[in-house]
């Protein structure tokens, strides 16, 4: 456990050297500011020490008025041990190396040994601990415990029971981390098993970390069984795409081929923890249907063609630009790419037909709360959750959504007290540590938002011009207890707990629901009249990044207007193009001018409309209507099917970029995995298409992309590669 | 002078004198010094470190558990390991993990034995037989197949020659 | 133990129970019971001990999964807690369904001096099961136990909340029949009895 913020010291031994170190700070972690280290199992350093290893012994003693040390009869525990005035701490001994040798010869008697198969074996803190502390031979003759091995716990965790020290951080984690306490430990002693109830399912969201935490092979990954040995893999640093959080992460590849991620140190955005979705979410790198060469339609089969014809079909059907042309992406693509392709369609095809929104409300230029109303919408970084009084989490299960944030959160309720209040038409995993739940119907955040903020003006916490003033009549508490059936005083009192220090969280799933935007605007009022902060974060991995360098029929990179005809047009005379004056279309409005045959050409971009819109029917008749369609993505999907043109994409990992999570960092992903087949990086497509359309130098590498995104987009001026930090860095 | 003819003609004499003796003593003596390969080869010493084998236990499942410790220990990085697990139906080897594919590039291994140390089970080991060479290099890459024993007990046996050469005495 | 564990299946756990699933079997009583007991920690978690012995009354001297289940949902624990400390304390019946009676033969160093093991063979062979089983006719369990701090009266058994000792065969039989012919269960009784410990005396239910 971090030691608490205090100016508090005391001066301790340790080996007979002195040094000064917080009051309390546990002696595990106070021996390493002289570089030392003590062997543990069961100290982690994000959870509550508990002793149960005995690895960490050390000796202790206190200095005597006449100068002597006066040690402790028995080795203590350093993990539980906190540090006083006086301390002698003493690591290296004969006692303890004896101590040590003991533990570990303990451990070992009912361990299997298998390490040849164990999939931990090469990377496990217990051969580690062994070879360093342990024994050279076991006194142990007599038959080992045996239970079965490779249960299978989940999808994706396999149990083995034999191999387990029963350290209990895998228990911990469930407990205090990810707040399910799916596992606990039953029966005792030698017997002991950390197991779920009666060997039901082990379904929580962030079982995968337990794998991670695991000293010892008993917690391992179903999909990486087998695969590999930690010394045949190969290990970079990489961020995670497949949600909005930008987790930092491990990725490990076996002679080019992705094999497991794992969590990366980040204080700032997941500490070392991931999600399930995230760490067991990376599969499409070695799907079966990965698209590896580019694709053409003739004679209405798909037939394998070079990238010059691709390109040649695709200028020849993009030519006549304007309202005829249109552009949709995922959220998987980068920063880079998204620039590229809005100044492909801009400059070239001169159309502003670009959309990455998904959602059913798209907010246009004029709704947004920056213009209308100067509120940021997104204020509150993940780490500043930690030091929040008051979080109001509405319209959205944050587990599902934002799993970092949420395990950010709970732990600010659990180590700060923060009170959470969780606002959402269903149960939610944050219901467990949530201060107040308000379960509002099905479509009435409208009601309760405007609740919120009526109670929050009657306490006269907050002012509102009278034209809000009146408009909120009709959502008195009372009248918005009676519309969403929360009960009234858990309005005032949600009301109440929201000040200064407090922040609103909801995501872009809240642009699903009716009456979205009214939401938005009372949730951004309360915010502003209590002063607290209010954050509207993107879903997918690069969404917000697509928001900010205009993928957007209204927006401009760096958020500017094309309605503002002055500021438009300094914006392209930064990027070297003329922007073209008439507003594009939404997605909505996208397919329905796709399904009437007004779109005559479509590219999608890592997207699959029939997985992201709502709307099935109109996004097939869209995809039958429109004359040339383009799809561009990584796997194949059911879009691929009407496609005239595929063109294979590289993964995040198997290129270079950057992403903005919903915090707007930016972090860049530097190239970990070889190229796919033919497949080439999404903007260099986009590069390529602009340089067969109009000769010109082309952009080598992301770098540059990014050079002039900070040209165009000056938010990004922290974002260019030679400022970019390990950590990424907030816009 | 007498230097010249100390350090450099007496050595020389003496040289030629080793060779006159042994000019003169039986030719039979030293006639199986030789053999003449590849129409004849000798039994090679017992340690002798050549071509490897993944052996059987004598029930014929296979000893290699797919624990790419040989790929660890290898200092030319010429094997490569990947593992599996064993069903009921398809077990190979005993236990819960066997190698499904095991491939040694024969161009890269320089014999060293490491594998063979490392091996947790005793399943690869370097056998005599030490006519490994080839027309192709994709020839060099032995699968699993290659190197898998056909019977327990396969590779204590004197190898094949492929050149048709018989055994002398050594 | 490790018994409950069976491979098969791979891959494919059943899924905990979900709260609106579960047969709730708490009588009103237990129910009162529960509520006045939870008056007396500052938390839930420490009303975890009682309200398994409830449960254990409840559900007729055996802790099944559905019970531990009901006990985590009544208590707004996770289910995985309340097992792991049911299976910690052995008075807690979670291994399997328990007879109306449970013979608990002592055969510490008192009673086996004073020829406990001949007891508990005799019983043995009398019941036709061994230690930690049932009898075919679910009326008497059999289980081996340490001290019962009763060594005076060794060789010692407990049935429920009695002890019996010295115990010989002739003493057994008679035992054995009477105890066959009681209809109510005294595992029951020790559960309850114990719940009526935890209860303060205004808030016993009799």
């Amino acid at each position: 456990m971090a030691a608490a913020p205090t100016t508090d010291t005391v001066t301790i031994s340790i080996n007979d050297v002195e040094i000064e170190v917080p009051k309390g700070e546990l002696i595990v972690d106070a021996v390493k500011r002289l570089g030392l280290e003590i062997p543990i199992f069961c100290y982690h350093s994000r959870m509550k020490p508990v002793g149960m290893c005995r690895m960490c012994l050390v000796e202790v003693g206190f200095k005597q008025p006449d100068g002597s040390v006066r040690k402790m009869p028995k080795p203590q525990a350093g993990c539980t041990l906190p540090a006083s005035e006086g301390m002698a701490v003493y690591t290296d001994t004969e006692l303890v190396h004896k101590d040590r040798r003991g533990v570990l010869e303990f451990l070992l008697i009912n361990h299997p040994l298998d390490c040849p198969i164990c999939d931990r074996g090469g990377e496990c803190p217990l051969q580690n601990n062994t070879l360093f502390y342990g024994p050279s031979t076991s006194r142990f003759i007599e038959l080992k415990r045996h239970l079965p091995k490779a249960f299978p716990l989940s999808r994706y965790v396999t149990l083995d029971l034999e191999r387990c020290i029963q350290c209990g951080r895998c228990v911990r984690f469930t407990e205090e981390i990810s707040g399910d306490a799916q596992l606990a430990f039953r029966f005792r002693g030698a017997n002991m098993q950390p197991t779920s109830f009666q060997l039901t399912e082990f379904e929580s969201k962030f079982s995968g970390n337990v794998i991670e935490i695991c000293p010892v092979g008993a917690l391992t990954s179903t999909k990486y069984r087998f695969r590999a040995r930690p010394w045949d893999l190969e290990t970079k640093p990489a961020i995670c795409t497949v949600c909005s959080n930008g987790c930092s992460v491990w990725f490990d590849y076996r002679v080019g081929k992705f094999v497991r991620l794992n969590g990366r140190v980040n204080e700032a955005v997941n500490e070392e923890w991931t999600c399930d979705r995230g760490k067991f979410g990376h599969d499409f790198y070695n799907s079966p249907k990965r698209l590896l060469a580019p694709a053409l339609r003739k004679e209405d089969a798909l037939r394998t063609a070079n990238w010059a014809e691709a390109y040649a079909a695709i200028l020849e059907a993009f030519e006549p630009g304007g309202n005829a042309v249109a552009a949709l992406t995922g959220p998987m693509v980068s920063n880079e790419s998204y620039y590229l392709l809005q100044k492909l369609f801009r400059g070239v095809f001169r159309s502003n037909n670009l959309d990455h929104r998904w959602t059913r409300h798209l907010s246009a230029a004029s709704d947004r709360l920056e213009s209308k109303m100067g509120m940021p919408t997104v204020a509150t970084s993940i780490e500043a959750f930690e030091h929040k009084s008051a979080v109001l989490a509405i319209g959205t299960s944050l587990a599902d959504e934002e799993p970092i944030l949420f395990l950010r959160l709970r732990k600010a309720w659990f180590k700060n007290g923060t009170k959470v209040v969780v606002a959402c038409d269903r149960d939610t995993d944050a219901d467990s540590f949530a201060h107040l739940v308000l379960r509002y119907r099905p479509g009435t955040e409208m009601a309760l938002a405007g609740g919120l903020l009526a109670a929050a003006v009657e306490s006269g916490r907050a002012t509102v011009p009278d034209p809000v003033r009146e408009d909120l009549k009709r959502y008195s508490p009372s009248a918005a207890a009676s519309a969403t059936g929360v009960p009234e005083d858990r309005i005032r009192e949600a009301a109440d707990i929201l000040g200064p220090n407090a922040a609103i969280v909801t995501t872009h799933r809240l642009l699903d629901v009716a009456d979205a935007q009214g939401t938005l605007e009372y949730l951004a009022g309360l915010a502003m009249c209590l002063r607290a902060e209010f954050n509207l974060y993107a879903l997918g991995a690069n969404d917000q990044g697509a928001l900010e360098l205009g993928i957007h029929p209204e927006l401009l990179p760096s958020g500017v207007a094309l309605a503002d005809a002055e500021a438009a047009a300094e914006v392209g005379r930064t990027m070297g193009i003329e922007i073209p004056r008439e507003p594009g279309l939404g997605t909505h409005e996208l397919l329905r001018a796709c399904a009437d045959g007004r779109i005559k050409a479509l590219w999608l971009v890592g997207c699959d409309p029939f997985a992201l819109h709502a709307d099935r029917d109109l996004v097939q008749r869209a995809l039958e209507g429109v004359e040339f369609l383009v799809v561009q993505d990584i796997v194949e999907t059911e879009a691929t099917s009407y496609a005239s043109v595929i063109l294979p994409m590289l993964g995040p990992a198997e290129q270079d970029g950057t992403y903005t999570n919903m915090e707007r960092r930016v972090q860049r992903l530097r190239q970990v995995i070889p190229d796919a087949g033919d497949a080439k990086p999404a903007w260099r497509i986009f590069a390529e298409a602009m340089l067969r359309a109009q000769p010109q130098t082309p952009f080598f590498s992301a770098e540059e992309i990014m050079e002039e995104i900070a040209r165009v987009a000056p938010a990004f001026e922290v974002a260019r590669y030679d400022r970019l930090g390990h950590e990424g860095t907030r816009l | 002078m007498s230097d010249v003819y100390k350090s450099v003609v007496k050595p020389i004499l003496a040289g030629f004198g080793i060779t006159r003796r042994r000019l003169m003593q039986r030719r039979k003596k030293y006639a199986d010094v030789t053999v003449q390969y590849p129409d004849e080869l000798r039994e090679q010493y017992p340690r002798t470190r050549w071509r490897h084998f993944l052996t059987r236990y004598d029930n014929g499942l296979e000893k290699c558990i797919g624990c790419s410790l040989c790929a660890g220990a290898c200092p030319a990085r010429c094997i490569f390991v990947e593992a599996a697990e064993n069903t009921d139906e398809a077990r190979f080897s005993p236990g819960e993990r066997y190698a499904v594919r095991y491939e040694i590039n024969m161009i890269r291994c320089i014999f060293c034995g490491y594998c063979q140390d490392a091996c947790p089970t005793g399943a690869i080991i370097l056998r005599k037989d030490f006519e490994l060479a080839d027309y192709r290099r994709e020839d060099f890459i032995y699968t699993k197949e290659m190197l898998l024993e056909e019977y327990p007990g396969q590779s204590e046996e004197p190898f094949e020659s492929k050149v048709g050469g018989v055994y002398v005495n050594g | 133990m490790s018994e409950l564990i069976q491979i098969g299946g791979m891959n494919e756990r059943p899924k905990p129970p979900r709260p609106e699933d579960l047969s709730l079997r708490f009588s009103d009583r237990a129910i009162r019971e529960l509520e006045a007991l939870e008056t007396h920690y500052p938390e839930r978690k420490a009303c975890i001990l009682p309200a398994l012995w409830i449960a254990q009354r409840e559900y007729g001297g055996y802790l099944s999964g559905e019970a531990l289940a009901e006990v985590a949902f009544r208590l707004d624990r996770s289910y995985a807690e309340i097992e792991g400390v049911a299976t910690f304390y052995s008075m807690y019946n979670t291994a399997h369904p328990v007879g109306r009676h449970m013979i608990e033969v002592c055969t510490c160093l008192t009673c086996q001096i004073c020829g406990a093991y001949p007891i508990a063979e005799y019983l043995k062979e009398k019941l036709g099961v061994g230690f930690g089983e049932t009898t075919s006719d679910g009326v008497f369990t059999l289980h081996e136990v340490e001290c019962l701090d009763a060594c005076d009266r060794a060789p010692l058994i407990q049935v429920g909340d009695e002890y019996y000792g010295p115990v010989d065969k002739a003493y057994l039989d008679n035992l054995l029949d009477r105890l066959r012919s009681e209809a109510a269960s005294s595992v029951v009784k020790l559960a309850d009895e114990i719940v009526q410990v935890h209860l303060r005396e205004t808030e016993r239910d009799r």
